[in-house]
């Protein structure tokens, strides 16, 4: 303190005229300020209103550092050892002073948990209960239904515990392996569902909305016989894209139903073989493409070509009036899965449901709509390794090419389609 | 180092048997068989009794044996002839009387010893005591090796009986001038260091030879045992600091930190240019360093010269570097994560804003622009349209996490404390407790290894060390830390420690303000520091000890005493006090501490030894023991090849809590350097089942590819943030990683080494351990809401440059090759010291394991080693090609 004194007294010497006006420079941001005069005999104050002059910030926001701290409002000079030629160092802004945002963000962290997992944009309704993603993919690609939906919902057999009634009725999927239920696989685990939906859905009620479900259930279990009797080829219409698909991959079977089924269409990939070398169920690589509109008019018999070509004629020329219609048509009925896994059943929440389906639902007799053999992709199950949730309720539609690319090939080890469901697109007569 | 009597070929028969001497003969050829019977004949007449015919046959023997000892593919002919004859000379001279000729025949014996001498009877060593004491390089180079050999073994039995030595340095003496005169530096310095008198170096070192004695010096004393390791660095300075190269003596000054030497060099050398190129040295050690008038008399020059040690001017070089690579554009977290590179996943989704995600989102934005002064969440414009604003950003973080948000406006204007401190000024009006923290410690960072006289940041900071709210008062304290890392400042000392022994204060501002006094005294083994530390610790009740905050404790008494050594032990008895749940954790801790950097290879067994244990009851002392084998062996390369084969081992045997840890302690061996092996096993463990695991190896892979925008590990990351898009907690360790990649853009490092991986900056270390010590346990610090930590990294963080100047420190463009840095020590002639170099013009980015020359003889550098700022004078000599 009694050096810092005398350092003042002898600057204050030096500049005899203004014994009290020292010279200093502040620096403030990258400026230099030279030869700023402090009235030592005035209070700090003063002086900052003096760098108010020069900076525009106001003396409450500024602050001067000095040795061993900041410059108060009323300290004495003499303690501050202020000296001819000293540099001080000014911060400060004039900027507004941050302020929050009245309403801060909403935090994920902050949500419900079971809003949390929805603003993932999954769907919290069916959770994995160890190694039953076959299951909840199965069921999830049933909701992609509309009509079927419907129906469950009002026979109220949708009951929560569909595992273990799944288990009781078919006890193959209560294989344990190391005290855990085994995988299984999807596709006998949809066969079965629909052989179970196509005999209890039977018995009641007689109106023509059941009649309409059941008929879609009988055409699901005829398809899916096939594909467990490898009927495939003695089919009455040859397996449909044989031309195409399975000239390039023997060992995939893409069979698949006639025509005939009326509204739906499900192709089984069928993606494991048994190696007989290594004991073992080999997964299959290959990549099989399968198109977003799957046309079979090729491969139908002669017969039922002339009794499509009715509608089909009709279609055509709806379409190119209605060009942009169906568009959207396409875009909202190929909403599907997601990312993470599984099936995609995205046309359960699809916005725009095709005028064709809402017509259906509305009158549901087959006079009055009619086969074009033109299908509709509605929905694709694959399996990813390990997943917990699936996304049903995504509302963000995916993009088409997303869902081709999960036609498999070798980079596609971990996330390809197994099952396919395709919707027919109907014409009115 | 090697025994010399291996290349002799003693492994012969002593006297081989008659008859394949005969078939011998028959096979010499007619100028053999001549030399042969000459030599035959010289042995007879030596033991004629006429001491006129012994002494001409003496002379001749001699004569042959010289002539030929130049080739030493086999054993020369005439040692061959004469090897027979060995015994019966022996003999005769025992009979001899005193006499010159008996000196003279001692001689000859002596060298004859060379190959027929039995192992470990040291004959040659003995007739040449005996002998004539001529040049002893006469007999040749083989002779010489010979004998310093059998000196050593000697010298050993001799200290053993506490038998005089005398003779034997004489002979040392000539054997050690003789090396250093035939370029054989190595030979002369381990024959010293046998006996233990490499004093006597200095006088026979040169102008020619000091550089190679001096590497090889320099290169010896990693694998000595201390004290040795001082006492040959001590020598190499002597050396340096005799023959004016007071650059490299002061690089061993500082790795021996001894700050006499550094003040001996500055008052030594008198060329300010010089003491400007010691001043960069001094900056890029992070030491605080004050120069006296008695080293830089000129008050001008002096200022000058502490500017540069003070880092001011850091910021814009790093600047001009960034220019000159064009990387000055701002880049946000969505440039890093690159999801458009993923197939389609993770992307979608995610309408709500999640707080851990955007917190992610504030480190990356700091990491990837530090020291940059622009970026796109925290510094641009106000105006900007949507989401810009830094008030926005800002309030887009929650709670704590306002805290870090406030903080990264430091690390975006690092170094640059005029606009850093401007900027950060707005926050401190805030009435967000939160965000006035986050300011302080931006602060702190700002100033993170730049000094300056008007300390803003003690006179900013230390009002709010006493603030009532505890975040604020960390934010405070924590800035300090960082901001006086190294600086051993009394006054921030006096208000600190009274808070460590206050009851009232929470454990989170304790164990801060430990770590603060830490950094601040790391390595000073002050006691006062200390005590106080150790009483806090002892204060702590019975639950605060299971705290992971309470493991902070240990650590910063451990700073304290980092890389002291011996220095530790009084504080290691105190620690044995302790309360037992933390008491093996103090041991493991302190000890790593005050070996770290050495390569001390017994603390590293010590080490591995508690690695080894199964433990009973849930301690945690494993951590830092394995955290410790990293700290100690990291300071050379074949202890650090061989910890990452133990840690390998560690992985597959060690319990969880060490397989936890083991991710940590590669990602600081490797740090910044992502060596290919060390990649594949984060990698691998980056998938580990054991969430915990999985999480400090993916921290681990941004370490060691810190700064280095390593392609390989950015394109395992961001796998990984879609192979854990569901997982929060880890894939805010997927973003901090990729931060880490791309530091700086990729110019910035966090390898505390440096100048040729010869110095260890103390402060760098002390922050990267500080940070791999919260990531012990992660989910306590990093995952909540201490995630602050993160930024002791800051400590560390040095661009990776070389930046030529002028002698006015203007930037100066010149061609230097860049190549794989070679290890030519002990090498002979003049041999390459990089290979697959490549030509560019400076400033250059400089990646690990990397090393430049000039590529023109037009300047001459001040600076041995081309790291960091380096100072070019013109080449008077230099003449333009025409």
């Amino acid at each position: 303190m009694l050096q810092n004194l005398e350092t003042v007294l002898s600057g204050g010497w030096l500049v005899k005229e203004s014994a009290v006006t020292v010279t200093i420079s502040v620096k403030w941001r990258k400026e230099v300020f030279k030869s700023v005069k402090i009235d030592t005999s005035q209070p700090p104050y003063v002086f900052k209103c003096q760098l108010y002059d020069l900076t525009g910030v106001p003396p409450e926001r500024q602050k001067i550092m000095v040795k061993g701290g900041l410059l108060k409002d009323d300290a004495d000079w003499s303690t501050v050892g202020v000296k001819q030629g000293l540099k001080l160092m000014m911060m400060g802004t004039a900027d507004e002073v941050v302020k929050a945002p009245e309403k801060g963000p909403v935090f994920m962290e902050d949500l419900p948990e079971e809003e949390q997992a929805l603003s993932l944009g999954l769907s919290a309704e069916l959770f994995n209960l160890g190694n039953t993603c076959y299951m909840n993919s199965t069921i999830q690609c049933l909701h992609s239904v509309p009509e079927l939906k419907s129906a469950l919902l009002k026979f109220n057999i949708y009951c929560l515990s569909c595992d273990q009634v799944l288990r009781k009725k078919y006890p193959q999927f209560s294989q344990l392996h190391n005290g855990v239920f085994m995988q299984q696989d999807a596709e006998e685990c949809w066969t079965q569902l629909l052989y179970t939906l196509s005999q209890s859905l039977q018995s009641p009620g007689s109106s023509a909305s059941v009649a309409n479900v059941k008929s879609h259930v009988a055409v699901y279990a005829r398809n899916t016989d096939k594909i467990l009797s490898n009927l495939c080829l003695t089919a009455r219409i040859h397996c449909q894209d044989s031309g195409e698909e399975s000239s390039e991959t023997e060992s995939t079977y893409f069979t698949g139903g006639e025509p005939f089924a009326r509204w739906y269409l499900t192709i089984h990939f069928v993606r494991f073989f048994w190696k007989r070398e290594s004991n073992q169920k080999a997964k299959i690589l290959r990549k099989v493409d399968y198109p977003l509109e799957l046309d079979v008019y090729d491969l139908c018999s002669d017969e039922l070509r002339k009794r499509l070509e009715g509608p089909r004629r009709i279609l055509r020329d709806e379409e190119g009036k209605k060009l942009g219609l169906k568009a959207n048509e396409k875009s909202s009925s190929s909403k599907d899965g997601d990312v993470k896994m599984t099936d995609a059943g995205g046309s359960s929440n699809a916005s725009g449901k095709s005028s064709a389906i809402a017509s259906q639902e509305g009158a549901p007799s087959d006079k009055e709509t009619c086969l074009t053999g033109i299908y509709d992709l509605v929905s694709v199950l694959t399996h990813k390794g390990k997943w917990i949730e699936f996304d049903d309720d995504n509302p963000i539609p995916q993009r088409e090419e997303d869902i081709v690319k999960l036609s498999g090939g070798v980079l596609g080890d971990w996330h390809m389609a197994y099952i396919s469901m395709y919707k027919s697109r109907t014409v009115s007569m | 180092m090697s025994d010399p009597k291996n290349d002799t070929g003693t492994a012969q028969p002593k006297a081989p048997a008659k008859d394949p001497k005969k078939k011998e003969e028959e096979d010499l050829s007619e100028e053999d068989l001549a030399l042969k019977q000459q030599l035959e004949l010289y042995v007879k007449r030596v033991q004629d009794s006429d001491p006129g015919l012994q002494k001409v046959a003496l002379e001749s023997m001699r004569h042959e044996i010289r002539t030929s000892t130049s080739s030493m593919t086999s054993v020369p002919k005439p040692l061959k002839f004469l090897r027979p004859h060995y015994g019966t000379l022996k003999a005769f001279y025992q009979t001899m009387p005193d006499s010159d000729l008996k000196k003279y025949l001692s001689d000859i014996l002596s060298v004859l010893a060379l190959t027929m001498s039995a192992e470990g009877e040291r004959e040659s060593l003995k007739y040449r005591l005996l002998g004539s004491e001529g040049d002893i390089g006469s007999w040749g180079h083989e002779y010489v090796r010979n004998l310093a050999g059998e000196i050593s073994q000697e010298y050993i039995k001799r200290q053993s009986e506490e038998a005089p030595i005398e003779d034997l340095m004489e002979l040392v003496q000539q054997i050690v001038s003789f090396h250093m005169k035939h370029n054989a530096e190595p030979e002369a310095v381990d024959l010293l260091m046998e006996v233990e008198d490499l004093d006597l170096l200095v006088e026979h070192v040169d102008k020619t030879n000091f550089k190679r004695t001096c590497l090889y010096l320099t290169s010896a004393a990693r694998y000595l045992p201390g004290p040795d390791d001082m006492l040959v660095l001590d020598i190499a300075y002597t050396i340096y600091l005799k023959f004016e190269e007071f650059a490299s003596a002061l690089q061993i000054a500082l790795s021996l930190d001894n700050m006499q030497h550094v003040r001996q060099v500055f008052t030594s050398c008198d060329n300010q240019l010089k003491k400007m190129q010691f001043c960069y040295i001094l900056a890029r050690h992070g030491i605080t360093f004050e120069l006296d008038d008695e080293m830089v008399a000129d008050d001008d020059d002096r200022e000058a010269l502490q500017d540069i040690i003070n880092n001011t001017k850091l910021s814009e070089s790093y600047l001009t570097l960034a220019r000159d690579i064009e990387v000055m554009e701002p880049k946000s977290p969505e440039d890093i994560y690159k999801a458009h590179l993923l197939d389609g996943r993770a992307s979608a989704g995610a309408s709500v804003d999640s707080a851990r995600q955007n917190l992610a989102a504030t480190f990356v934005n700091a990491f990837v622009n530090a020291g940059f002064g622009q970026d796109k969440l925290m510094t641009a414009p106000a105006d900007s349209s949507i989401g810009g604003s830094t008030g926005n950003w800002l309030f887009k973080n929650k709670e704590h996490g306002k805290t870090s948000a406030a903080a990264s406006l430091g690390m975006i204007l690092l170094w640059d404390v005029d606009s850093g401190l401007a900027q950060i000024d707005k926050y401190f009006h805030s009435n967000d407790n939160h965000v006035i923290a986050g300011a302080l410690l931006g602060v702190g960072i700002v100033n993170c290894g730049v000094k300056n006289d008007c300390d803003p940041a003690l006179a900013l900071l230390s009002e709010y060390i006493s603030k009532e709210d505890s975040s604020v008062r960390i934010g405070a304290i924590i800035g300090l830390g960082i901001a006086y890392a190294g600086a051993q400042n009394e006054q921030i000392r006096s208000s600190l420690t009274p808070i460590l022994n206050d009851a009232k204060a929470p454990l989170d501002v304790i164990a801060f303000t430990a770590i603060s006094l830490g950094l601040i005294y790391v390595g000073s083994c002050n006691e006062e520091v200390a005590q106080a530390i150790i009483f806090a610790l002892m204060d702590r009740s019975e639950s605060e000890l299971g705290e992971p905050l309470t493991r902070l404790l240990p650590l910063a008494l451990g700073l304290l005493y980092l890389g002291k050594q011996e220095n530790v032990e009084a504080t290691a008895e105190v620690s044995k006090t302790f309360n037992e749940k933390i008491r093996k954790y103090c041991d493991m801790t302190l000890l790593s501490c005050a070996y770290a950097g050495t390569g001390n290879v017994l603390k590293v067994q010590n080490l591995l030894g508690h690695c080894a244990q199964h433990l009973e009851k849930g301690e945690t002392h494993q951590g830092p023991a394995v955290l410790g084998i990293a700290m100690v062996a990291m300071a050379e390369e074949l202890g650090l090849e061989m910890s990452v084969r133990s840690l390998e081992h560690l992985l597959q045997y060690g319990e969880q809590n060490i397989r936890r840890a083991v991710p940590l302690a590669l990602g600081l061996l490797c740090i910044s350097n992502p060596k290919v092996n060390v990649m594949d096993t984060l990698s691998r463990l980056s998938h580990d089942s054991d969430s915990e695991v999985a999480m400090s190896a993916v921290i681990s892979l941004g370490l060691i590819g810190a700064g280095t925008n390593n392609a390989r590990i950015a394109g395992m990351l961001r796998n990984l943030s879609s192979y854990y898009y569901k997982d929060a907690s880890l894939l805010f360790c997927v973003r901090i990683a990729q931060g880490l990649v791309h530091l700086g853009k990729g110019l910035l490092t966090l390898n505390p080494y440096h100048s040729d991986r010869f110095l260890l900056s103390p402060t760098a270390l002390a922050g990267l351990v500080t940070m791999l010590h919260a990531c012990l346990d992660m989910k306590a610090m990093v995952l909540g809401k201490y995630h602050y930590v993160l930024y002791f990294i800051v400590l560390a963080m040095q661009p990776r440059m070389l930046m030529t100047v002028d002698e006015n420190l203007k930037p100066l463009s010149v061609p230097v090759r860049v190549g794989q840095a070679v290890d030519v020590v002990g090498q002979a002639g003049r041999p390459k010291t990089i290979t697959g170099f490549q030509t560019h013009s400076t400033p250059v980015l400089l990646a690990a394991g990397d090393r430049a020359e000039l590529a023109t003889e037009k300047y001459i550098p001040l600076s041995p080693i081309l790291e960091g700022h380096v100072i070019l004078k013109e080449n008077p000599e230099y003449r333009e090609d025409s």
